[in-house]
Order: C-alpha cells, then sequence, then structure tokens
C-alpha cells in the first residue's frame, strides 16, 4: 500500500467508479427515459381522450 | 500551444453538439402542461435521477474551482466533496428532510414553508434563494468560456462569443423542453462526461504518476497538503464551514432537491440521493488530481484557477482533446440547462404566484416559465460580463450560496421537525443569512473595508451566518409565538 494510503485509496476508488457506474447507469438510464415518455405519452392521450369526451 | 485539432476534435465536439441539441428538442413533444416543464411529471427514475443529479453538479466551473483546490490545497483541497458525500448518504439513507418534503408532493421548497409559515414567507423564501441561486450561478459562463479558450488554444477575445454560444445553445432546448429536455440531455451529457473524465484522469496518472503528485503535494504544501486540519490555509473553521455549507446544499439546493421532487415517489428520491453519494467525492478528487499535476508539470502560475487547462491544452493528445472539450461542454450544458430552469421554477412558482389574482391556464404557464428562462439567460449573460472575481472560485459560489442555504436549511428544518417554529422566526432567521453574506461581498469589494473582510475571511463569516441563522429562527419563535392556525407538515 502506497505512502497517504487515505488518498490513493480514495482515487482508486472514484477510478473504479467511473469506470464501472457509467456503463452501470448507462443502460440502466436508458431504459428509464424510454419508460418515462411511454408514460408521459399514455398520461397525454388519456387526458385528450378526457377533454374530447 | 495546444493539441487541439480543429479536424479531428472539432469533428467529436460538433458530433456531441448535435447529438444533444437533437436529443433536447425531440422531447419538447411531451411538455403539455407545467408540471411536465418544470418536474418532468414526476416520472423520472432512480438510474435517470442518478445521472440527471452527476451531470447537474458537475460544471466546467465544477472543474475550475476543483482543480484550482487541487492546486493551491493539495488533496486536502478534496474535503468539502468528502464531506458532502457523507451528508448525501446520512441524508438519503435517513429521509432527513426530504422525506417529508417529496411527501408533501410541492414543486419547489418555499411552497412547503408557506404551509407552516405562511405566503410571505414563501414570497421572501423564493427571493433569497433566487437571489443566492443567481449570484452564484453568474460566474458560471465566463468560468467555462475561459477554460474552453484556454484549452482549445483560441483568443482571449473570442471568450464573450465563446460563453454567449454556450448560454443560447443550453437556453434554445431548456426553453422548449423544460426538465425533459434537461433529464434527456443530462443523461447524454452525463455518459460523454464521465468518459472524458475517466481518459483524462488515467492518462494523467500513467503519464506524471501517482509518486510525482504526491511528492509535489508534500514539497508544496507539506503534511498541510492532505491533512485539512493542519493546512495554514484551511483548518478546523474551513472543515466546518464546508460541513455545515455541504450539508444544507444537500438538504435545500434547488438542483439537487428538484431531483427529489421529480422523483416518481419518496423511495426513489431518497435512492437517488444514497446511490450519488460517493459521486461527490469523485467530483472534488478527480479535478484536484489535475490540479495537482497541473501543479507538478507547470510549476507556480500567476492566475491558479487557469493552471489546469494551460496544463491539459498541452497535457492531452489530439483525438482525446476533442472527447475532453465534448466532455466538459457536456458538464457544463447540462448544469446551466438545470439551474436556469430551477431558478425560473422558484421565480413562477413563488415569487408570481402570489402577484396572480386568478390561476394561469396551462398554456399562459408555460410561456411565461420560458419567458422566464430567456430572462435569466440574459442576466447571467450580463453578469457573467462584469463582475470581477476576488479570491477563490469555491470560497466565491460558498458565500453566494450561502445567502440561502443557511437561512432555507434553518427553515426547512424547522418547518418539518420543530412545532414551535413560526413565521417571526422565519423572517429573522431569512434577514440574518442574507445580510451577513451580503456585507461580506460588499466588504471585499469597496477598498476602505477590503482589509477587513479579508482579516474576518469567508470561513468565519459563513460559520457564523449558519449559527446566526439557526439562533434568529429560535429567538424569533421563542419571543413572539403565534397561535398555530396551520398544520405542520411532518
Amino acid at each position: 500500500m502506497p505512502q497517504h494510503w487515505f488518498w490513493w485509496t480514495a482515487t482508486a476508488a472514484c477510478v473504479v467508479w467511473y469506470s464501472t457506474i457509467t456503463i452501470y447507469v448507462a443502460i440502466k438510464g436508458a431504459k428509464d427515459i424510454k419508460n418515462m415518455l411511454a408514460r408521459l405519452d399514455a398520461q397525454s392521450r388519456k387526458d385528450k381522450e378526457l377533454e374530447d369526451s | 500551444m495546444t493539441n487541439f485539432n480543429w479536424l479531428l476534435d472539432g469533428s467529436i465536439v460538433g458530433v456531441y453538439l448535435l447529438l444533444t441539441m437533437i436529443a433536447g428538442l425531440m422531447v419538447r413533444k411531451y411538455v403539455g402542461k407545467v408540471e411536465h416543464f418544470l418536474v418532468a411529471g414526476r416520472e423520472m427514475d432512480v438510474y435517470l435521477g442518478i445521472a440527471s443529479l452527476a451531470a447537474t453538479e458537475f460544471g466546467i466551473v465544477t472543474c475550475m474551482y476543483t482543480a484550482q483546490n487541487g492546486y493551491e490545497k493539495g488533496f486536502a483541497g478534496a474535503t468539502p466533496g468528502i464531506l458532502m458525500a457523507i451528508a448525501m448518504a446520512a441524508v438519503g439513507l435517513t429521509g432527513f428532510v426530504i422525506k417529508p418534503l417529496r411527501d408533501s408532493g410541492v414543486i419547489t421548497i418555499p411552497e412547503l414553508l408557506q404551509q407552516r409559515f405562511g405566503p410571505r414567507v414563501r414570497w421572501a423564501a423564493g427571493v433569497v434563494i433566487v437571489l443566492g441561486g443567481l449570484l452564484n450561478m453568474g460566474v458560471f459562463l465566463r468560468t467555462g468560456g475561459q477554460f474552453l479558450v484556454l484549452v482549445a488554444g483560441l483568443d482571449v477575445r473570442y471568450l464573450e462569443i465563446m460563453m454567449t454560444v454556450l448560454l443560447v445553445g443550453v437556453a434554445v432546448y431548456t426553453i422548449l423542453g423544460g426538465m425533459l429536455s434537461v433529464l434527456v440531455t443530462d443523461f447524454l451529457q452525463f455518459v460523454v462526461m464521465s468518459i472524458g473524465l475517466i481518459l483524462v484522469t488515467i492518462l494523467i496518472l500513467m503519464n506524471v504518476g501517482w509518486e510525482r503528485l504526491v511528492t509535489t503535494v508534500e514539497t508544496h504544501y507539506g503534511a498541510g497538503g492532505f491533512n485539512p486540519f493542519v493546512n495554514p490555509t484551511m483548518g478546523w473553521q474551513y472543515v466546518l464551514f464546508n460541513l455545515m455549507l455541504n450539508t444544507a446544499a444537500v438538504l435545500t439546493w434547488q438542483t439537487i432537491i428538484a431531483r427529489v421532487l421529480a422523483a416518481k415517489d419518496t423511495k426513489t428520491g431518497r435512492r437517488v440521493y444514497t446511490r450519488t453519494s460517493f459521486f461527490f467525492v469523485c467530483r472534488f478528487l478527480i479535478p484536484g488530481i489535475w490540479g495537482i499535476a497541473a501543479l507538478a508539470t507547470l510549476g507556480p502560475v500567476p492566475d491558479t484557477l487557469e493552471a489546469m487547462p494551460r496544463f491539459l491544452s498541452t497535457a492531452v493528445p489530439a483525438g482525446l482533446m476533442g472527447i475532453l472539450i465534448a466532455a466538459m461542454l457536456a458538464a457544463d450544458m447540462s448544469t446551466d440547462s438545470s439551474y436556469m430552469l430551477t431558478w425560473c421554477s422558484v421565480i413562477y412558482n413563488d415569487i408570481l404566484a402570489p402577484l396572480r389574482k386568478q390561476p394561469w391556464s396551462e398554456r399562459k404557464g408555460l410561456f411565461w416559465n420560458r419567458t422566464i428562462i430567456a430572462l435569466i439567460g440574459v442576466f447571467l449573460l450580463l453578469y457573467g460580463l462584469w463582475y470581477p472575481l476576488k479570491g477563490d472560485l469555491w470560497t466565491y459560489l460558498g458565500v453566494t450560496g450561502t445567502i440561502y442555504l443557511a437561512s432555507i436549511s434553518v427553515l426547512l428544518i424547522a418547518c418539518c421537525y420543530w412545532k414551535q417554529a413560526n413565521s417571526w422566526g422565519a423572517v429573522a432567521s431569512i434577514v440574518v443569512s442574507a445580510a451577513i453574506p451580503i456585507s461580506y461581498l460588499v466588504m471585499e469589494q469597496v477598498p476602505s473595508t477590503a482589509a477587513l473582510a479579508k482579516s474576518i475571511g469567508p470561513y468565519y463569516s459563513g460559520i457564523a451566518t449558519y449559527l446566526l441563522s439557526g439562533a434568529a429562527m429560535i429567538l424569533g419563535s421563542v419571543l413572539k409565538p403565534q397561535a398555530r392556525s396551520r398544520e405542520g407538515v411532518a
């Protein structure tokens, strides 16, 4: 373990966090966007149907 | 000289900008109501929330001040990031304040404050939030332009043009798509930003080396470069001020809270907090390492804020330079768009709402929200051009942020958990919390009081603001008890 282990560990954790979390969040986040837009679309159709009726 | 290649790097940046604009504009068709515009219809899920929060809270301005912290204070400069991560994780795990806030179903914090303290306090809180937020954001554009001009090796005369182009691009999709555009572009920006940050950091660690970074900090700052408590420019007062500042920011900073309010439920909001917490260590440490690498490579420079971009302009090769600039543009655009939308939501919902005699139609509401965002853009452009920044950037942001963070955090905690709190205490807290930082900023700018401001320093002034703001709430509420006609929210 190098000198100033605290900062070495924190730096290593940051590099690992960014390398791994980015991929995970990118995949899951894309699904979230798809679902969010689908829900909003369904909601606006429902609102429109209510207005028409 | 810079390694920026107009053909290769320029193309990467151009493609990124085009994709962002397309994505931002595509979702505008889903905006039919003010609620869609301001809180994305409250349909945001966890991972989109993490990406959006991380992208919003990392702009070029963040990169600049955290790198400046690394350059001037060594590894100890990352202390605020560690404190913020701890605060964020604690609040996410316990649901402290954010649970009652999200459960109440409000769009902004002042809206909740009205339930306990009445409409006048809501209005005053809205004014303070916007004042602190806009002064804080006022330096974003210039700092962002400064970075881009230096890294791309452009003439400094182009800085204003760069700032204007940046702002107009962001304003267009924010005005049209509101929070929906912000979330979708934030997601893209998070991915691009993360790729750029990680590649540049690995390059620096490989080329400069860990040992050289450590030796540089030891040579320039000794033990103080690793431990904030023994650093002569930091000390316990720096740590305490940053602990207060970051805890208050986690609880009340409207751009952070906007993600809780846009979350589909309280549990999702809390999970976004817990899972994003470690990001705040990265947010300070990664650019901090870039700043230390600049110190190791360039040595002492007259303007420490410019050290990191000057270093990157020659250290990053062509190709990667395009990714870096795209990443930084991504960081900046996501921050600017979210901040403009957030302050707009407070102006619309809390400052203008009490002045309306009858509720506006959705169409009129959307029109005014869009107009407010455009006006905020004009203000930012003008303020960014003439305000001369004194002292380090992080401290300026801390002092301007404190204008509202101190009082609003006190008000919010009291609103949720202290039954005796009343509007007298709330008003006293707002006045105290705005008066101290504004006086400090004015004293700093006036030549006859500049020396006094320097001797007090921003940390003692900041600590006093938080403590006195809390004391004002207690004293005001206890000395002038009111018959409680309104129901509490907790």
